[in-house]
């Protein structure tokens, strides 16, 4: 007995000492993955050459359907066929799962041999930090040479995006609309207390207390007046609402940008902003347990069981089939929701953020001999009907052109709905359908929901594109932020979560101490470099 | 005996040795090359032999930043707190098992109580979440049909505390109370019977005989936990941590993982854990060398 002891106890101990090697090992065994079985392998009858092999990443979302998967699947095969055959390439597909895609790419970027030839991220830090650290392929003039068409597709404004200290060290994916969040409300919940649609910040928690006290859906007290979570979609509309006007030199220097979004934190007005959301919190108005829901999982639910009365949220997420609105129409009878432009700031705008006009960052490792290959298969997306056929399917079987617009057929055949299910994915190089106007976008944007949503999509599309913020782009990338983002979102949460939920006689002091905590921990470091770079664009 | 002779009689138990040594060399000793990264500024492309030498440098920022002390403190005060609460159970399980006659009674409570040590820790916290939380935890919606005001188990600081440490009892439990059983089937049954024949009742033998008994497990166990104050597990702090109560829950292990694995620091993420290895072993070898003196038991 006291020898097995004995044994456990020094597993134990090597176990303790060993602890730091976690992150070591991780590395080591990131180079012995992947590797998959080639089935085409010499498939290739009609060229004499040996065909080269092309690896591109891929998100996985784990949402195949049977028969097929992440790296073979109708569009694999398609692009196999059309791309790769007529090049003599080989396409490959790696799969990276969606929800830890940096985590993810780190290593692979890591493993140095086996990583794809065409990686991406939507995290700009992590695009800085490669290539600060030398890691990518300049795409500048293979761009010249074999991208026409992707950089005629992109124009010269998405393409800037990519740009690290001069160089072309990405290809952003062009974005076909960038608004980004509308509010919605009950309808019916306002109908019944004869309540009108309310119009600033200050008649919504009149509207809001109103759903609490007069209880409107009958819950007996299960009411969430505001649904609120801590997901940028659901607390960046409140809080850009309260951000004060202010000079450009501000603007450029007092925004952080951490991860992809530009965060308020030292604009003026965001103390307020917490402010408000204490008073509604401690009044009863936000669900208590929102600092809890991190993936809007619970609001979902909320929203679909008709507990909600307001929210924001992205411009079209409760319109999916089967998403909340839908479910909330079968959960409660005469259940209706209009999608509203609520928060007003110190000018009596609607001011919300929009998106950059890029999306994913689209690299080549420095390490990939295949750079010339990757480029064509870019700009092959980019040319022709490639990237149209790719978002919109096989006409008849997917979709009508009506007026120039691709329309989902309805009822389509279960083969011509699995086969869309990783077209986003698949078309990397643009965030959402590209009919060649944001107008024609948007309406496209709108058909592919069910038709008793179209019209109400197109209102919160609308809303989504009022009075947007734009995002502050400045002339280099500022490296405290490419180095304390992940920092400092969490605590930027934090705050929001800790200052919500405070005793309203607290509340001053814990701010101060937030504060303080966050300059600390990186937030002065990123408040300086952005004054010093603003000042070199000004002397410009 | 030559050293042949000897090699060639007991060839086959050194042999035997093998697989074990050549697993810690590969997957334990191996990986120590990676502890220079905590010395250079580490650069994946360039590979850690290319990458250059900064000296103490990383050292220095690691120990220049706030929430390392924080995330040290939670550690700490974690563990410590665990070790009050967790530790103890097992052994009062143990002995509580040990004394039931009825044997089939004995082996279900033993395989209920067993069974939390085999859900992974993450489905612990959606268990958790769904119990316990404010507004539609089933606890508090019991509290509150009852007329009680609901308890922030997960959002108040201190609440979550206690629910971190009785869902640790909960998960570990059971399974802890395996090592002491084991022990206690080594005690001399006639020693028991001895003292029930001089009129020792059952409080009295547990005190005279079955906890000297259990004294060198006790003591090897505490040891090792002693060694482990410094590190901890990555996923039951994180999994049942939240925002709300960073303030406690954010520790050692999930400050790796974010300046690590999620802003790529590979540099400061190998400081800390190099930082954890040298003082658990200062731990260890602590106690160690406490037990030595105290009790004269000791595992070195």
């Amino acid at each position: 007995m006291f020898r097995n002891m004995k044994r456990k106890r020094y597993t134990g101990t090597k176990r303790s000492l060993l602890l730091l090697v976690l992150i070591c090992s991780l590395l080591f065994t990131a180079c012995s993955s992947k590797n998959e079985p080639n089935a085409a392998e010499g498939a290739n009858g009609g060229t004499s050459e040996k065909p080269v092999t092309l690896k591109i990443e891929v998100f996985d979302r784990g949402n195949s359907p049977a028969g097929y998967t992440i790296t073979d699947n109708y569009w694999t095969k398609w692009i196999g066929e059309n791309f790769g055959k007529p090049n003599n390439i080989d396409v490959k597909y790696v799969p990276v799962p969606r929800s830890e895609e940096v985590e993810k790419l780190n290593v692979l970027m890591a493993s140095g041999s086996d990583v794809p030839d065409i990686v991406f991220t939507y995290d700009p830090n992590t695009f800085n930090r490669y290539a600060k650290q030398g890691g990518l392929t300049d795409l500048g003039p293979l761009l010249d040479e074999h991208g026409p068409n992707l950089k005629q597709f992109l124009g010269e404004d998405v393409l800037s995006y990519g740009q690290f200290e001069g160089t072309q060290y990405a290809i952003p994916a062009k974005r076909s609309n960038l608004g980004k969040y509308a509010s919605f409300i009950r309808k019916d919940w306002l109908d019944k207390l004869s309540l009108p649609v309310p119009q600033t910040t200050d008649e919504l928690y009149e509207t809001l207390k109103a759903f609490k006290e007069k209880d409107p859906g009958e819950l007996g007290g299960q009411v969430i007046p505001l649904g609120m979570t801590i997901a940028s979609a659901q607390y960046e509309p409140l809080i850009w609402s309260f951000i004060k006007s202010v000079s450009e030199e501000e603007r450029y220097t007092l925004t952080q940008q951490l991860g992809s979004n530009d965060y308020p934190i030292l604009l003026p007005g965001f103390k307020d902003a917490l402010q408000f959301m204490n008073k509604l919190y401690n009044e009863g108005l936000i669900s208590k347990d929102f600092g809890l829901d991190k993936d809007k999982k619970k609001l979902g639910e909320d929203i679909s069981n008709g507990k909600v009365g307001f929210f924001s949220e992205d411009d079209i997420n409760i319109y999916y089939e089967n998403g909340s609105y839908d479910l909330l129409q079968k959960n409660v009878k005469g259940a209706e929701i209009a999608a509203v432009d609520v928060y007003t700031n110190d000018e009596g705008k609607h001011a919300k953020p929009k998106y950059a006009p890029n999306g994913l960052y689209i690299m080549i490792p420095k390490s990939s001999e295949r750079a010339v290959e990757a480029i064509k298969y870019l700009d092959w997306m980019a040319s022709g009907d490639n990237l149209f056929t790719i978002q919109n399917g096989i006409e008849g079987e997917n979709y009508t052109l009506v007026d120039d617009i691709p329309v989902a057929v309805e009822n389509q055949t279960e083969e011509a709905l699995n086969r869309m299910y990783n077209a986003g994915d698949m078309a990397i190089i643009s965030n959402g359908k590209q009919l060649g106007s944001l107008e024609k976008n948007l309406k496209a944007r709108a058909l592919q929901m069910p038709k008793q949503f179209h019209e109400q999509v197109a209102v919160a599309q609308q809303i989504a594109n009022a009075d947007t913020i734009d995002p502050v782009l400045m002339d280099r990338p500022i490296e405290a932020q490419t180095k304390y983002a992940t920092t400092l979102l969490d605590k930027f949460n934090e705050i929001i979560v800790k200052m919500t939920m405070a005793k309203p006689d607290q509340f001053e002091s814990i701010y101060e101490t937030m504060i303080k905590d966050y300059m600390a921990s990186g937030g002065q470091a990123i408040l300086d470099e952005r004054t010093e770079v603003y000042k070199e664009m000004q002397s410009k | 005996m030559s050293a042949i002779a000897y090699l060639r009689r007991y060839w086959q138990l050194y042999a035997l040795l093998v697989l074990p040594l050549t697993y810690f060399i590969i997957f334990k000793y191996g990986p120590m090359y990676g502890i220079q990264i905590a010395f250079k500024d580490f650069n994946f492309f360039q590979g850690i032999h290319r990458s250059e030498w900064i000296g103490f440098e990383a050292f220095r920022e690691v120990f220049g930043m706030r929430d390392f002390y924080l995330t040290l403190r939670n550690t700490l005060m974690l563990n410590f707190l665990d070790l009050l609460v967790s530790f103890p159970a097992p052994l009062i399980l143990a002995i509580l098992l040990y004394e039931l006659k009825a044997v089939w009674f004995k082996k279900l409570s033993q395989t209920i109580l067993y069974i939390p040590h085999f859900i992974s820790w993450v489905i612990i916290g959606g268990i958790v979440y769904q119990v316990f939380g404010t507004e539609s935890g089933m606890v508090n919606n019991l509290l509150m049909s009852l007329g009680f005001e609901a308890v922030p188990f997960l959002t108040d600081k201190s609440d979550w505390l206690i629910t971190y440490l009785l869902v640790g009892v909960w998960q570990s439990a059971g399974w802890g109370t395996i090592i002491y059983l084991a022990a206690l089937t080594g005690i001399n049954k006639e020693l028991f019977e001895a003292a029930g024949i001089d009129g020792a009742g059952r409080l009295k033998r547990i005190w005279h005989i079955t906890l000297p008994g259990l004294k060198p497990t006790i003591v090897v166990l505490l040891i090792i936990n002693l060694g482990h104050m410094i590190s901890i597990g990555f996923e039951r702090p994180y999994v049942i941590g939240n925002l709300a109560v960073r303030e406690y829950s954010d520790v050692l292990s999930t400050f790796v993982y974010r300046i690590g694995i999620e802003s790529g620091q590979y540099t400061l993420a190998t400081v800390v854990g190099l930082f954890q290895a040298v003082v658990g072993l200062i731990f260890v070898l602590g106690a160690n060398y406490t037990s030595k003196k105290l009790t004269d038991e000791s595992i070195l």
